[in-house]
Order: C-alpha cells, then sequence, then structure tokens
C-alpha cells in the first residue's frame, strides 16, 4: 500500500517551475538563433529571440541563485551531496534496473523516500546540470551580452567563438538533459505521479 | 585514395616550372610600380611634384629673384610615395589634368576643367571587362549619390585617381579593408565642409543613427558602410548603388542567418564552394576575425548534437514500446 510524504517545499516547487519555463524559452530561442533562417516559420524571429533569450537568462541567473541560497540554507542542499564509495555499483544498479530489473517487475534498488529524492544516476546527473552546466552557461552567457569582457584571442583562437562554440554545446547538453529528465519523470507509481508530486508537493512513494 | 583525386599535372606542374620562366615573354611580365620604373617621373616631379608633392614648396620671384616658402593646401598636396604605388602610377600629371596647368600661376581657367571620370578611360574597354566599369556606372547613376546631387558627385569623391589600388583584391587583411572602405565614406559623411561640395543637405551625425545596433562599435569595425547602404549585386564585386538611408539593411536577420546577405557583400570574393570553412557554415567569416551569431554554425556540434538528442529520443521510444508491451507480465509478477 502506498502512503504520501510532503517531498518538494514550496520553495522548490517554485524554483523547479520557474525553472521550467525560463528554460524552455531559452532553449526555444537559443535553437532560433543558431539555425537563424528569415523563411523557416519554426523559428522565433531573431531580434526578438535574442530579446527573450537575454531576459530570460538573466531571470535563470536570478532564480539559480535563489536556489544554491535554499540549498545552501535548507535541508535540500543534501540530496546534492554525492557519497563517492560504492557510487559505480550503485549507478550500475540504477542503469540495470532502468535497461532490464524494471521490465521484470524488480523493486527500485533506491526508491525515493522520506531521506532519498534522487536516485544515484539522478544526482549525478543533475548536479552535473546545477554545478558545472548551468554555470558555465551563465558564465559563458553574460559573456556573450558584454563581449567587451572576453578575451581577443585565446590560444589563436578568438575568444567570442570560443565562448559561443562552449554556450552552444552546453546548451545541447541541457536539451539533452531536459529529453532524459522528462522521460525518467515518467517512470514513477504512475507516468504521471512524479509531475503530480512537483506540483502538489506530494509524493506517492512506490 | 585522395592521390586518385589530384589531377596528375599537380605533379608535372614542378617539372614544367623553370620551363615555363624561361619562356615568358618579357612584354608580359608586369613592371613594379615606382617612380625608377616611371617614364614620366621626371617629368612629374621636376613640374607638377615639385610643389603638389611637398607639404612645403619654395616660389620665386623671376624680377626680384625673392624665394619665400609657402604651404601646400592639404587638398592640393599628392603624396608621391602613394601615387606611385596607385594603379596610375606610370601617368604623366598632364595626361589626366590640362595644359593650362602647365603655366604658373596657374591660370583661373584650369580651376574649372572638366576630370575625367572612370568610364572615360575604363568603360567599353576590353582590357578592363572583368571589373565591370559600366555596370558600376549603371549602378552609381541609380544611387542616392548621383540623384540627390544632381550629379556633383562624381568617382573621385571616393576614389581619388592619384592613390587608387583595387584593396579588395590585392590586400590580406579584411580589416584593413573595412576600416579603408568606411574611411571612404566618413570622408565625406564625417566632415560637413566637405559633403558640402556636393549637396546643401545638412550632415546628421553617423555615429548616433547607428545605436540601434547592439554594440555598435563592434559592429562597424567588422563590416563596411556599404555592406548595408547599398542595393546588393549580383555581378559587380562592390556594389555601388548606394541607397537612401532609410533603405538601408536594419533587421538583424539580414546577416544573422544563415543565407546572410554578408555572404553577397563583403564576402562576395570568395566563391561559393569555399565559404563553409573548417566544418562551419559560413566560416569564412572568421577571416575577417569575426564570428556571426546565426550565420556562423559549427556543422559538427549541430550534427553531434542532433545525434545525440535523437538517440535519446530512440531509446525512450523503445523503453516506453517495451514498458507497454511487459505491462501485462510486471502485472503477473507482481501479484
Amino acid at each position: 500500500m502506498s502512503s504520501n510524504f510532503y517531498h518538494y517545499p514550496v520553495w522548490v516547487r517554485i524554483w523547479h517551475a520557474t525553472n521550467a519555463v525560463l528554460c524552455l524559452f531559452l532553449i526555444v530561442t537559443g535553437f532560433s538563433m543558431l539555425y537563424s533562417n528569415p523563411d523557416n516559420a519554426l523559428v522565433v524571429k531573431f531580434q526578438r529571440a535574442v530579446a527573450i533569450h537575454n531576459v530570460c537568462g538573466v531571470l535563470l541567473t536570478v532564480s539559480y541563485t535563489m536556489f544554491l541560497f535554499g540549498n545552501l540554507f535548507t535541508t535540500n542542499g543534501r540530496h546534492y551531496l554525492i557519497r563517492l564509495k560504492g557510487l559505480g555499483q550503485r549507478l550500475w544498479a540504477q542503469g540495470y534496473y532502468y535497461a532490464y530489473g524494471y521490465f521484470k517487475g524488480e523493486k527500485a534498488p533506491f526508491p525515493v523516500d522520506r531521506e532519498r529524492k534522487f536516485n544515484p544516476l539522478q544526482q549525478v546527473s543533475y548536479i552535473g546540470v546545477m554545478y558545472f552546466v548551468l554555470p558555465m552557461l551563465f558564465v559563458t552567457g553574460w559573456a556573450l551580452m558584454f563581449p567587451e569582457f572576453i578575451l581577443k584571442k585565446f590560444l589563436g583562437v578568438s575568444g567570442i567563438f570560443l565562448t559561443d562554440q562552449f554556450h552552444v554545446v552546453l546548451g545541447f547538453l541541457t536539451v539533452i538533459f531536459l529529453f532524459v529528465h522528462l522521460y525518467v519523470s515518467t517512470m514513477g507509481k504512475s507516468p504521471v505521479s512524479n509531475f503530480r508530486s512537483i506540483v502538489t508537493g506530494w509524493q506517492e512513494s512506490h | 585514395m585522395i592521390f586518385r583525386k589530384i589531377p596528375l599535372f599537380v605533379f608535372i606542374l614542378p617539372l614544367l616550372a623553370p620551363l615555363n620562366v624561361a619562356g615568358q615573354d618579357q612584354d608580359t611580365v608586369k613592371p613594379t610600380r615606382s617612380a625608377a620604373n616611371s617614364l614620366y617621373a621626371e617629368d612629374n616631379e621636376q613640374n607638377c611634384l615639385k610643389c603638389h608633392g611637398k607639404l612645403v614648396y619654395s616660389i620665386t620671384d623671376t624680377v626680384t629673384g625673392l624665394s619665400r616658402k609657402e604651404l601646400m593646401a592639404e587638398h592640393n598636396f599628392i603624396s608621391p610615395d602613394a601615387f606611385y604605388n596607385s594603379v596610375h602610377w606610370s601617368f604623366n600629371c598632364l595626361d589626366c589634368h590640362s595644359e593650362g596647368f602647365k603655366q604658373f600661376p596657374h591660370a583661373i581657367e584650369t580651376r574649372f576643367e572638366t576630370g575625367w571620370s572612370c568610364l572615360d578611360c575604363h568603360g567599353y574597354d576590353p582590357t578592363y571587362a572583368q571589373y565591370k566599369f559600366e555596370e558600376i556606372d549603371a549602378e552609381y547613376q541609380k544611387s542616392i549619390h548621383y540623384t540627390a546631387t544632381d550629379g556633383a558627385f562624381t568617382c573621385w569623391q571616393c576614389h581619388d585617381a592619384h592613390y587608387y589600388t583595387p584593396m579588395a583584391r590585392e590586400s590580406g587583411s579584411l580589416r584593413e579593408n573595412i576600416s579603408r572602405s568606411n574611411e571612404m565614406c566618413l570622408h565625406c559623411h564625417g566632415n560637413p565642409d566637405i559633403m558640402g561640395l556636393v549637396t546643401e543637405k545638412e550632415l546628421t551625425m553617423v555615429l548616433p543613427k547607428h545605436e540601434f545596433l547592439p554594440d555598435p562599435d563592434r559592429h562597424l569595425a567588422a563590416v563596411r558602410c556599404i555592406d548595408c547602404h547599398t542595393r546588393m549585386s549580383d555581378s559587380v564585386l562592390v556594389a555601388h548603388e548606394v541607397m537612401a538611408a532609410d533603405s538601408a539593411v536594419s533587421s538583424c536577420v539580414d546577416c544573422h542567418s544563415q543565407n546572410s546577405i554578408l555572404m553577397g557583400t563583403l564576402y562576395k570574393y570568395v566563391s561559393k564552394e569555399s565559404r563553409d570553412q573548417e566544418g562551419f557554415i559560413n566560416g569564412v567569416i572568421f577571416s575577417n576575425d569575426s564570428y556571426v551569431i546565426g550565420a556562423n554554425r559549427s556543422k559538427f556540434i549541430s550534427l553531434t548534437g542532433m545525434i545525440v538528442i535523437g538517440l535519446v529520443l530512440i531509446v525512450a521510444g523503445v523503453h516506453t514500446v517495451f514498458r507497454i508491451l511487459i505491462r501485462p507480465v510486471k502485472k503477473y509478477y507482481e501479484q
């Protein structure tokens, strides 16, 4: 029998929703700029895309700062602390479950409970995205907004060019993360239970 | 095998090189541009450049024998070094200027001499056919420079025949070309007195008009004025139909897109085939130390990114199918 428990405090849900909306806008406008073409109806007009991308980028930086403070001053931060000992085995166990055990009806090796929000695979990918990909996206994004601060040349290559390419690669990584994140979220007790949880705050245990 | 794609003559060429040099006709060797090689250098320097080639020149009263030094007016000064490096280096001054200039002081009529236009020498001549002077002239006659000045604006307002060099073809530095090209425009558009020579129109300051551009300095250093202010031409290398300011390119996407107009203007000198360089869409833009978002794109990053996203979607799709197919089996085990 399942028991529900309150898992996502209000500030996490507000931050998550803000983050999701801003990321979607940033991805759509980012792709619109990268594949800019006046004849392509699928992309947002370049001028509008730049304006939206800049505004959303600034807002995401603010929202991310709030997330950092939240993690520093509440217990939410502990979910992002990884125990390295036995990490490989835990990752393997979770990967095996997704690829095989899940279909055999095996119990999840690291189910969501009051103490654990993320399984090891989620923990590694969320730490990578939240503490590496996003900060680097902010650094490169802000630098592109103020290109006068970018090194003119780095190892003989244009600094703006390198910054932009890095920004694009990180953008692709974010899109890939988003798809994986969305798909894995359908693997809760029911395909929509995790989505319901992040809206209501109440988690259905497995 | 890559060698199969290289024509055989490429390997034979080095062997033929000495024969080629030996076989060169002396008449076809292009003379080096210098005063020493100019037939008229002595004439020019003893007559016109004796005064006009110096910033300070001397005049002597032939009756009293008194001499004094004078400053040459800036617009009448001809730099001998720059002249002998120009395409017109081999000319005698009087090939283009009237005989009246032989007399000193110059007669008042000389001030009203009709200057030659480029077309007078270069038009309808097969020797210069590749430069398409006739098409340039046709474009110029449709330009705002011609229509708004009643023809007072001539080739010389931009192209000084004394110093003309085909920079777009000869200089390796694109930034330098851009800077020199923009200097031509700012020579008038940055100086009300000079602009007043051809129009009564009040000069509007150029830079404030471009503040709509994000980071205007960066934009104006990386493109020529004419890239936005001329109608794109399919045939001539440098378009000459300068449009009225309100018709200029002002939409970002005109440059910031895969079909950037810059490919038909600033980078037109590069063939279509070689515009995509180093795995980048419109990679030729990098030769200008520039990177244009929307126009430049790494094919490798785009392809890799799309492949990984595609793989993620395929794996998710297959996983979903298995979840649906295996659900009854799973339920059975769970019971």
